[in-house]
Order: structure tokens, then C-alpha cells, then sequence
């Protein structure tokens, strides 16, 4: 008894946890005194260099994988870390474990992400919807899972790309037919797409395509009214893309939106995803929370593979449908 | 020494000239001297007022940004900016539609004309253009100085709202005595020697009793309540607030022992005519002063009476909208106030650091003399609030009551009454009433043995003294080892989890 009394009072005791003058009143006082110091850029690296365990404010070759390297270049406007002002490395101790370290990141005046490349939003994170409208075929899986009521479905003319595919599956889409609707891609729209970026752009994602209504078809040239002027003119019908009025748009309301994911499990047709973008979900009253298609759209060539599998899958069921047909034909004919 | 900018001198031989014909050959014109008197009065003391509650802003906002700095924050960057700042110049709505009297059109096209000028622009912050309602320029141009005002703003338009089995009577009068008894000790604290509200003979006393009103106040709003917690915070309020105005008052004393005077003017200008700042010559009665201070303002680590974590808010908990925002103004009000006391009592007023030495150089001198009392004074409440009151507020722990009021009454009283008595033997022994002069150098009242200013220099040596001596107490022999994980008694380093 005596002897573990004796032990207990001889425990060695963390410099820091004796309850003297110096740990009560002094030193919480210099804490925070540096840590205020510290918030200015240039205190920050005097500190920061002095004190730093070489954490931040240093390049870290040992952390950046091949991957995480191809990440930080693609945004090294904002990932460049030695540019990095704030969150100087702090010296922290066992019994104040949280105390000095750099606990705050000033967003949006900085990001974890860009502070430290080797992270990353994980890719099951359920950030801002995203949808590839091209491949949706408006079956409202996602519309009846939603247990929150914030997707709705309309109608709006669009090019289904999928018509219009080239390659393997070309002639596998709808064919231009009189009183339909065509598209005319316009090139440099087209090309600026791929600089395009929704997160940083605030603006709805430019359209490429040029839509009319197909007024006669004769041979290799059609006859169109546009619908943006209401002029009417003969094309090459080469040029023109199918275009349907009943392709499905959505509007979605995040400010409903509880990111549940449920919709991107209903759908069928891989065009639904929870992208990992946080931000840019923000606005001044709830109406700026209801993303309109363009808002919520992912381009093609981001999932080009599943793009492409989905075009396959629909092509080979054009062909079956074709192939049964044509073997129908000629068993009546027969 | 006074100050070059006489305001009240001004305004008073202002109106001294304008009333007089006026009146003449009216039936008042027999009391000419108290309407003049009266008028100019009622001037400078309203701008006195306004000066004093306008700077309060100041210290708002300073303790706002350097709280969020020790926080490892940036604090408010972005209160009402957001009205005229939205991202790629969109704000929030074309709210100025809404202005009266044709106000929409004008107010709209300065808007766009700032957004254009100063809206996120940057391309050295992508992220802050991609939030809403932020800007890069949010932390280099005057951040969030109107928080204040947006806070006001939101307090006014709150409902007032009375428990329904509280004493309603008290519970409605307890704000206006808290606020107004706070309020009237602006009257009494000069901005400097020529701006000043009112002067009593013995304004010191005067300044202290009506700090002591308010605490009556406090233990009213806990009590008609009628809600144990207001009541616990009242009932720890009162405890506290009586067990450090003695101290309070012994420090006082003691610097009116040392200035032998009650008058707070006159005492500032002791500092000036014997030669030193009471500060180097009562280091300790300056700390005592601060944390009974601190203690009297309720603010941490003594604000056990309104203990967020345990009380809600202590004894104002019921009080909502603007009354909570009077209070809360109240509490700042009394803060800046003893920044005010600490600066005329110890730090020479509107006297300007070394005023004696440097002013006494002929060009350089002249010019030195030439800063304003009022700012002098203003920067140094500021200084006292930021390296006092807010470093304190977020370095400290809240401390418990009873030793709240063990420290008060069995360490800070003994404290303050051996304060007294040095005081005491300091203006019999070592002060030298001769040598008093309200001239640009100032007195040499406290040298000794022909050198310059000794006792001031000798008496902060030995404090300073002490003060590095009990940081440095602790025994050392007892730490020999190397550091130690806290989590077991042995060498950091060395111990691994489930291997022993």
C-alpha cells in the first residue's frame, strides 16, 4: 500500500502538466501568442521555419505518388504548394495534443486538397449530382428512388449522341425524317467544351449544338428552320445530327438534396453519378439551389468507358431489333 | 501637462461669444451665465459621449480579429459586404430595388460600380470566387468592422420576449439600471485634459460607486427570472463582484494615496508633474487593478457568473433581442471603461510614452507634442483591451467559483492592502514634493541619490524580478529524465502498446 503510495508520488509528470506559474498563467499566454503571430504570412514563416517539423511550407517528394503528382499539376494555379501562406507547421506535445498543430483551414482562402496534394475527396464521396445526359434514357428510376422528392423530369430537345454515333456503331441511331428535329454541331463551342470547367465557371455549360426543325429531306441535302432565327435554309444533310424533342431533362433541387446516393444506384444505365465536387453548391436564395440539366451535367468524355459501353449495349440491341426484323421480312416474303 | 487641443475651452468661448447677444434685452437675460453654461455643457458632453461610444467599435472589432488570429482564424472578413459583393458581381438579388425615395437607382449604380471595381476578381484565390458570398478582398481591406452593426441591426429586429412567471416589474427594470448606470461612467472619463464630459472633485470615488451599481442590477435580471440558472449566475455574480471591489477599491486607494488626489484628471497629470507612470512605480497594484477588473467585467477566466458551458448565459440567459444586445454592450461598455481607468491611472493618460524626454528636443519635440491627448488616450484603452482583456480571455481557463473566491479574498486582498502600504511609504519616503513640475520635461519627484528616475527604474527591476522568478519555479531536479508519454510513466518513445 505504502509502496504504490510511494510510486504514485514519484510518477514522472509531463513538464508541461505541473500546475506551477509558469504552466497555469505563462505559457497559455505564449501559446497564443504565437499561434496569433503565426496567422500572419510572414510571422507564419519566420515560425513556420523555426519551429516547423517540415511539414508544411516544404515540397514532400516521400508523399506524392505518381498519381497524386498528375493531380497537382492538373490545378497548379491554386496546388502549388510552396505559394501556400498559412498553416505553418506547429510543435505540439503530448498533453496538448491538438494545441499548436494547424487545425484550421482557411477555406475558401485555401484547401485541405491543395495544402496537401497527396489527399483527396475519396471518390465515394457523394458530392454535387452529375448526370451524362447523352446516355439517359429518362426511365425516372432515380426520380422514383428518391425519397426526398428533389429530382424532376421534363423533356427538352436534345441531340442523343448516340444516333448519331460514328464508328462500329454508326446507322445504329434514329435516321432524319420530315417534320423531326435536327442539330448542327458548332465547332469552336464544341472545342471550348474541354476547357470547360462547371465548377469554377458559375455559368451553365455552353450548348454546341444548333437545332432545327427538318422542313424536307431530298437526296443529300435538307431543308431546315432553325429555331434560334426562324430562317430556313438547305444544308448538307451530313452535317446535320438527329435531334429529339422528347430526350428527358431534369431538374434537380439540392437545396432538397440529402446526397443519399440512392438515385445513382437506380440507375440503369450508368449516367448517374455522385461526383466528389463540394463546393460551388452555394447561392443567395433557394431558387439558385435548383440545378437546371446543364448544371448537373457531366461531359461523355469524362466516363468515356461507360459512354461507350452503354452505346455498344444499345447498338447491339438495334441490331438484334434489326436482324429479327429482316428475318421476319424474309420468312413472310418466303 | 495639458493638452494642446482644448475642445471644452473651445466650445465654451464659442458659446460664450454667440449666447449673450442674443439674450440680451430679453427677460432672460439675468440667467445669461447658466444658459450659456448649460448649452455648452450639453454640447461637450454629447460629443464626448459620441467619441467614447463610437471608438467602442474599435474594441469590438479588435477583439473579434485578434481572438479569431489566437484561434488560428481570420475572425469576420465579410459582414455587409456580401450585400454589394457577390460572386462575378452578382449580389444577393438586386436588393436596392427595395430603397425608398428613389434611393434604388443611385445606391444600385454605386453597388455595381464597387462590384466591378473590387468584386472577386482575383485569380489568385479560384476557390474564393467558387463559394458564394466571399472575396478575396475580405481579409486585406477593413474586415468585418460592421459586424457590429449587422449584429445590432439583427438585435433590434427580435421580439421581446418576457418568461411568463418572471417578476416582470424588475425583470424590465434590471437592463436599464445595468445600461445606465454603465453608461454614466463615460461621463466621467476624459478623453484628455481638454475633452472631457464632467469633472468632479472626487471623480474617482464617483467613477467607483457607480461601477458599484450595476452588480445590484446583475442580481435583480438573475433573480425576476425567475430560472435557476439566471439565479445561480446572479448569486455567483454577486459573490464575486463583492469579493473583488475591495481589492479593487484598496488599489484605488493606493493610487490615490500615491497621487494624493481623488480627481482623475488631477491624478493623470501627478504622473506628468513627478516624473513617472504609476505603472513603474505599482507594477503590482497595475496587476491587481487588471484582474479585479477583469473579475469586476465578468470576463475570463472570471466569468463564472455567466459560464457558457454550465449556465446558458449565466444571469441574462432570458433576455433576448435588443435587451440582450444593450447588456451585451453594457459588458463592453464597462470593459472599455476600465481600459479608460487603467490608462489615466497607470499609464499617464493622454501623456505620450518618454513626453518629458523627447518633448524636450526644440524641433522634433514640438512636433511630438503636436499628437492629440484623445488619440493618445484612445490607442492606449486599445492597446490595454487587446493585451489585457483579450489575450487573457483566450489563453486562460475559466476558474472555478470558490477559487474565484479564495484568490479574491485570501490572496488579492492581502495583496492589495500591502499595495497600500507600499504606496503609502513610497509618496512619505521616497517622494519629493519639491521637485514637482508641470513643465514640458515633467517633475524629477522620484530620483534618488541624484539619478535620474531611480525609483521607478528599481521598483519594475524588482517586480520584473519576480515575476521571472516564479516563472521559472519549479524543481527541476525532479525532471532529470527524459520526456514522458502521458498516457504511462515511461520515456516517450519507449513504450509500445501491448508488449509488456
Amino acid at each position: 500500500m505504502s509502496q504504490a503510495k510511494s510510486e504514485v508520488k514519484n510518477m514522472p509528470m509531463h513538464p508541461h502538466a505541473k500546475p506551477n506559474f509558469r504552466n497555469l498563467f505563462w505559457y497559455p499566454f505564449k501559446i497564443t501568442l504565437i499561434t496569433a503571430l503565426r496567422t500572419f504570412p510572414i510571422f507564419g514563416r519566420i515560425f513556420g521555419k523555426r519551429l516547423s517539423g517540415g511539414y508544411h511550407n516544404t515540397t514532400h517528394p516521400e508523399f506524392l505518388d505518381d498519381n497524386s503528382a498528375t493531380r497537382a499539376a492538373s490545378s497548379k494555379l491554386y496546388n502549388d504548394i510552396s505559394q501556400q501562406e498559412f498553416a505553418p507547421d506547429r510543435v505540439t506535445s503530448d498533453l496538448f495534443p491538438t494545441l499548436w498543430k494547424p487545425q484550421t483551414v482557411q477555406y475558401p482562402y485555401e484547401r485541405l486538397e491543395d495544402m496537401e496534394p497527396w489527399l483527396f475527396v475519396p471518390g465515394n464521396y457523394n458530392g454535387r449530382i452529375g448526370v451524362i445526359w447523352e446516355t439517359c434514357t429518362a426511365c425516372k428510376l432515380c426520380v422514383s428512388a428518391c425519397p426526398n422528392d428533389c429530382l424532376h423530369m421534363t423533356t427538352e430537345l436534345r441531340v442523343d449522341v448516340l444516333d448519331g454515333a460514328d464508328g462500329e456503331h454508326s446507322g445504329m441511331g434514329a435516321e432524319l425524317e420530315v417534320g423531326g428535329h435536327a442539330a448542327k454541331l458548332i465547332p469552336e463551342v464544341a472545342e471550348s467544351l474541354d476547357e470547360f470547367n462547371l465548377v469554377t465557371a458559375h455559368t451553365d455549360t455552353p450548348d454546341q449544338w444548333r437545332f432545327a426543325e427538318v422542313l424536307d429531306l431530298s437526296g443529300d441535302t435538307a431543308t431546315v428552320r432553325w429555331n434560334d432565327s426562324g430562317q430556313e435554309q438547305e444544308v448538307e444533310a451530313a452535317e446535320l445530327y438527329v435531334a429529339d424533342d422528347q430526350i428527358v431533362s431534369g431538374r434537380i433541387d439540392l437545396g432538397r438534396c440529402m446526397f443519399c446516393g440512392l438515385c445513382m444506384e437506380a440507375c440503369g444505365f450508368t449516367s448517374f453519378f455522385m461526383t466528389n465536387e463540394y463546393d460551388g453548391m452555394s447561392g443567395f436564395n433557394r431558387q439558385d439551389l435548383w440545378f437546371d440539366a446543364s448544371r448537373t451535367r457531366v461531359l461523355p468524355s469524362v466516363h468515356q468507358e461507360a459512354v461507350d459501353s452503354e452505346l455498344a449495349k444499345r447498338a447491339n440491341k438495334e441490331r438484334d431489333k434489326r436482324a429479327k426484323k429482316a428475318a421476319r421480312a424474309a420468312k413472310e416474303s418466303a | 501637462m495639458d493638452d494642446a487641443y482644448d475642445l471644452r475651452g473651445l466650445i465654451f468661448s464659442l458659446v460664450e461669444k454667440v449666447i449673450p447677444p442674443i439674450l440680451e434685452g430679453t427677460f432672460l437675460e439675468e440667467s445669461t451665465g447658466q444658459i450659456t453654461f448649460g448649452l455648452a455643457t450639453f454640447a461637450v458632453v454629447n460629443i464626448v459621449f459620441l467619441m467614447l461610444f463610437f471608438s467602442q467599435f474599435a474594441i469590438l472589432w479588435i477583439e473579434r480579429k485578434a481572438v479569431a488570429r489566437m484561434n488560428d482564424r481570420r475572425g469576420a472578413t465579410t459582414a455587409l459586404r456580401s450585400l454589394w459583393v457577390g460572386e462575378n458581381g452578382v449580389t444577393a438579388g438586386e436588393w436596392w430595388n427595395m430603397l425608398p425615395f428613389g434611393l434604388g437607382k443611385p445606391v444600385g449604380a454605386v453597388n455595381k460600380w464597387l462590384n466591378k471595381k473590387f468584386g472577386n476578381r482575383d485569380e489568385k484565390y479560384p476557390t474564393v470566387d467558387r463559394v458564394n458570398n466571399r472575396s478575396w478582398m475580405g481579409y486585406s481591406i477593413f474586415p468585418g468592422f460592421f459586424q457590429n452593426v449587422a449584429d445590432g441591426m439583427k438585435f433590434l429586429l427580435k421580439e421581446h420576449m418576457v418568461p411568463q412567471r418572471a417578476d416582470k416589474l424588475i425583470f424590465e427594470v434590471s437592463p436599464f439600471l445595468i445600461v445606465s448606470s454603465t453608461l454614466l461612467i463615460l461621463g466621467l472619463i476624459p478623453l484628455s485634459s481638454g475633452i472631457y464630459a464632467t469633472n468632479p472633485e472626487l471623480s474617482i470615488l464617483y467613477a467607483i460607486a457607480i461601477f458599484g451599481i450595476a452588480p445590484i442590477g446583475v442580481f435583480f435580471a438573475g433573480w425576476s427570472s425567475n430560472n435557476k440558472y439566471t439565479l445561480i449566475g446572479g448569486i455567483r455574480s454577486a459573490a464575486q463582484l463583492t469579493a473583488y471591489e475591495i481589492p479593487l477599491l484598496l488599489t484605488l486607494l493606493s493610487v490615490a494615496v500615491l497621487s494624493g488626489t481623488f480627481n482623475i484628471v488631477e491624478s493623470v497629470h501627478f504622473q506628468h508633474s513627478a516624473g513617472s507612470w504609476n505603472l513603474f512605480l505599482m507594477p503590482l497594484g497595475a496587476g491587481l487593478f487588471l484582474i479585479t477588473m477583469i473579475a469586476e467585467v465578468e470576463r475570463v477566466p472570471f466569468d463564472m457568473p455567466e459560464a457558457e458551458a454550465e449556465l446558458v448565459e449565466g444571469w441574462w440567459t432570458e433576455y433576448g433581442g435588443m435587451r440582450f444586445g444593450m447588456l451585451f454592450m453594457a459588458e463592453y461598455i464597462r470593459t472599455y471603461a476600465a481600459c479608460f481607468l487603467f490608462t489615466h491611472f497607470f499609464l499617464g493618460g493622454w501623456h505620450l510614452p518618454f513626453q518629458g524626454l523627447i518633448g524636450s528636443i526644440p524641433i522634433i519635440g514640438d512636433l511630438y507634442l503636436l499628437i492629440p491627448g484623445a488619440i493618445v488616450v484612445l490607442i492606449k484603452a486599445w492597446l490595454v483591451f487587446l493585451l489585457v482583456f483579450v489575450w487573457a480571455r483566450f489563453s486562460l481557463a475559466r476558474i472555478r467559483t470558490d477559487q474565484i473566491l479564495e484568490f479574491g479574498w485570501r490572496i488579492l486582498l492581502p495583496l492589495a492592502v500591502f499595495q497600500l502600504i507600499l504606496s503609502a511609504i513610497y509618496r512619505l519616503y521616497l517622494f519629493d514634493p519639491s521637485a514637482m513640475s508641470d513643465s514640458t520635461f515633467g517633475g524629477t519627484s522620484w530620483d534618488a541619490f541624484g539619478i535620474l528616475f531611480l525609483i521607478p527604474a528599481i521598483t519594475t527591476a524588482i517586480w520584473l524580478g519576480i515575476f521571472f522568478l516564479m516563472l521559472n519555479d519549479e524543481d527541476k531536479s525532479g525532471n532529470t529524465e527524459r520526456m514522458f508519454h502521458v498516457y504511462t510513466d515511461k520515456a516517450a518513445g519507449t513504450y509500445v502498446p501491448g508488449q509488456e
